[in-house]
């Protein structure tokens, strides 16, 4: 009969269509549930440390190895954010402030005590990791855009502290701290060993992500973040759990600021204002929160687009709101979700992941 | 003594009484059913006993523990664990991870299940292991269901309507994994609308009817009784006629 031809056409149009759809939502998705084979991520990790570490030797210059400190400290926080957003889905849009209190903390013991950065680094964290945890009071109460706005008032008020707190804080000009204390043999003043100094702490929050990710703790985060009340229903304690976070977050913070004011030697309250809190928001959500190195990736794009692209900063900023727009629409896991589902494709795994049912990454 | 008493348990959300003064008595090696008609307190119930919501009065023991009003999660931490109506799971993980992680809280002090993979044989998911659970269809998602609350290796389930939106053969099958539950030592308690399942299924049947329990025994008892079928059907239309 005409009719069931004529329908069999369609159906078979269509049929290629609904595949085609398939194959970009595939490309598109964020697939972070599921893990990569342990070889792949171990050649991964091998690849980057070595790329890393190889870094200063590859003679791109002092301006490309300065920009690459400010994205591994700044990595670092994102870390923390990463662990917040990606894993427990608190987002905060102050951060920038509680990597803040780590520098200032650290600032202020050089300064009035005379404690170098070794020494000041512990408390420097603690203090941020309690900071974290207080913001995080109003979490228990109240979650998503909510608190999102509270993080936001800290940040704004954070700077309004420091800004008027006289020679204590440094006021707006901020406060000046001397080198890192050498280690026998190791002169931080060096550019190149300044850089090793924050690769280090950048590879123990890799490894204390990863770790996390992969444990029961990580598990019970990402718990949380998918359903408070069945994760309660199972006996976990949400609200202890999410005070937790944050304040494990607050470390990583910590440890990003005191290596930023010791990169610096000099900070002041703009440095960790709103727009700084918004750029670490865009970098974690650019780079995909929730895969392994989606913060880094994150911090890469944002700290050398402006200077591939040759853009000033104004401009920047625009390419920096078109890249969220472009993310959120077209790759909500970020990044990094974008190239774990290439490599996917790339590995033949669009037959194996149809129907969504098995699909191994 | 039953494993779970309940006392004189009441609760009131404002003006509107949702618990009246109810007594309950759970074991762990029976299938216990409750029965009402929408509206008549069942799901408060178990939120009240689960710690959910608070109680307005009354008490809750389990294991000769006094438990009213302590939190969800310290609740579950003393094996007694519930579902919930709506199929809940944690959407954006995988089946596997969704167990694992009901798992890893129930085994402090011993599980039942060696693996959490145990736990997916025993409900049927098995094969589903790696599936999104949010990716999955709506029967399969009622096992998971299932399968999380196990996986805190329960000593009483308290099951809230674990066959609606199931067809006839699902929930078939769903029962029949529900009565090997009591010989394993795990008591079940169980909201449904499904009178037949439930007659077939439970030991004993409570009925609640406007936050107050009306009637309680043995399924074909407790059906018969005139009480029951006048909530159920409506009055007696002799009754009504005279």
């Amino acid at each position: 009969m005409p009719m069931t031809d004529n329908s069999a056409g369609k159906t078979g149009a269509a049929t290629e269509g609904v595949r085609a759809r398939d194959r970009l939502a595939l490309l598109t998705a964020d697939n972070a549930a599921v893990p990569l084979p342990a070889g792949v991520q171990a050649i991964t990790a091998i690849l980057l440390a070595v790329l890393l570490i190889a870094l200063p030797w590859l003679g791109l210059g002092y301006r490309f190895l300065s920009i690459a400190i400010t994205t591994l400290y700044t990595a670092i926080g994102l870390y923390g954010l990463g662990l917040q957003f990606g894993q427990a889905g608190i987002m905060s849009v102050g951060h920038a402030a509680l990597m803040g209190v780590g520098a200032y903390a650290s600032a202020i013991l050089s300064v009035q005590l005379g404690l170098g950065f070794w020494t000041s680094l512990p408390f420097a964290m603690a203090l941020s990791a309690i900071v974290g945890g207080v913001i995080g009071l109003p979490t228990l109460r109240v979650g998503g855009q909510h608190y999102i706005i509270i993080t936001f008032c800290f940040c704004a008020l954070f700077v309004i502290v420091l800004t008027n707190g006289g020679t204590f804080t440094g006021s707006a000009t901020g406060l000046d701290v001397g080198s890192v204390t050498p280690l026998p043999g190791i002169n931080f003043d060096k550019l190149s060993n300044n850089y090793y100094l924050v690769l280090a702490a950048l590879f123990l929050a890799l490894a204390a992500t990863y770790l996390i990710g992969n444990s029961r703790y990580g598990r019970t985060l990402r718990a949380i973040r998918e359903n408070e009340q069945l994760a309660r229903s199972v006996g976990i304690n949400v609200d202890l759990h999410k005070l937790g976070v944050l304040m494990v977050s607050g470390l990583f913070a910590g440890l990003a600021g005191v290596l930023q004011l010791y990169y610096l030697r000099h900070i002041s309250p703009t440095l960790f204002g709103a727009f700084p809190s918004l750029y670490l928001a865009l970098m974690v959500m650019l780079g995909g929160a929730r895969y392994l190195y989606g913060p880094l990736i994150g911090a890469v794009v944002v700290n050398f687009l402006p200077e591939v692209l040759n853009l000033d900063p104004v401009d920047s900023r625009i390419a920096y709101g078109v890249c969220l727009l472009l993310v959120i629409l077209l790759l909500p896991g970020g990044v990094g979700a974008g190239i774990k589902n290439v490599y996917c494709a790339v590995r033949g795994g669009f037959e194996k992941q149809g129907g969504g049912t098995n699909g191994r990454a | 003594m039953a494993a779970l008493e309940v006392r004189g348990l009441r609760k009131q959300f404002g003006g509107v009484v949702a618990l009246n003064g109810i007594d309950l008595d759970i074991g762990t090696d029976q299938v216990v059913g409750i029965v009402g008609p929408n509206g008549s307190g069942k799901t408060t119930l178990f939120n009240v006993v689960t710690g959910v919501h608070p109680a307005t009065g009354g008490t809750v023991s389990w294991q000769g523990q006094d438990i009213t009003n302590l939190g969800p999660h310290r609740i579950a931490r003393k094996r007694l664990v519930r579902t919930f109506q709506q199929a809940m799971s944690f959407p954006g993980l995988t089946v596997d991870e969704n167990v694992r992680i009901a798992w890893e809280q129930g085994r402090m002090g011993g599980s039942r299940w060696a693996s959490p993979g145990m736990i997916l044989n025993f409900v049927g998911l098995a094969p589903l292991g790696r599936a999104i659970a949010g990716s999955l269809p709506f029967g399969s998602l009622r096992r998971l269901g299932l399968a999380v609350a196990l996986g805190v290796s329960p000593e009483l389930l308290l099951l809230d309507e674990p066959g609606a939106g199931l067809n006839d053969s699902e929930a078939q099958a769903f029962a029949a994994v529900i009565a090997q539950l009591p010989p394993q030592g795990i008591g079940v308690c169980l909201i449904d609308h499904d009178m037949d399942m439930m007659s077939d299924l439970c030991d004993r049947l409570i009925v609640l009817d406007f936050g107050t329990k009306i009637a309680e025994g043995l399924p074909a008892e407790v059906l018969a009784d005139p009480k029951v079928r006048e909530v159920y059907l409506g009055p007696d239309k002799k009754a009504a006629a005279s």
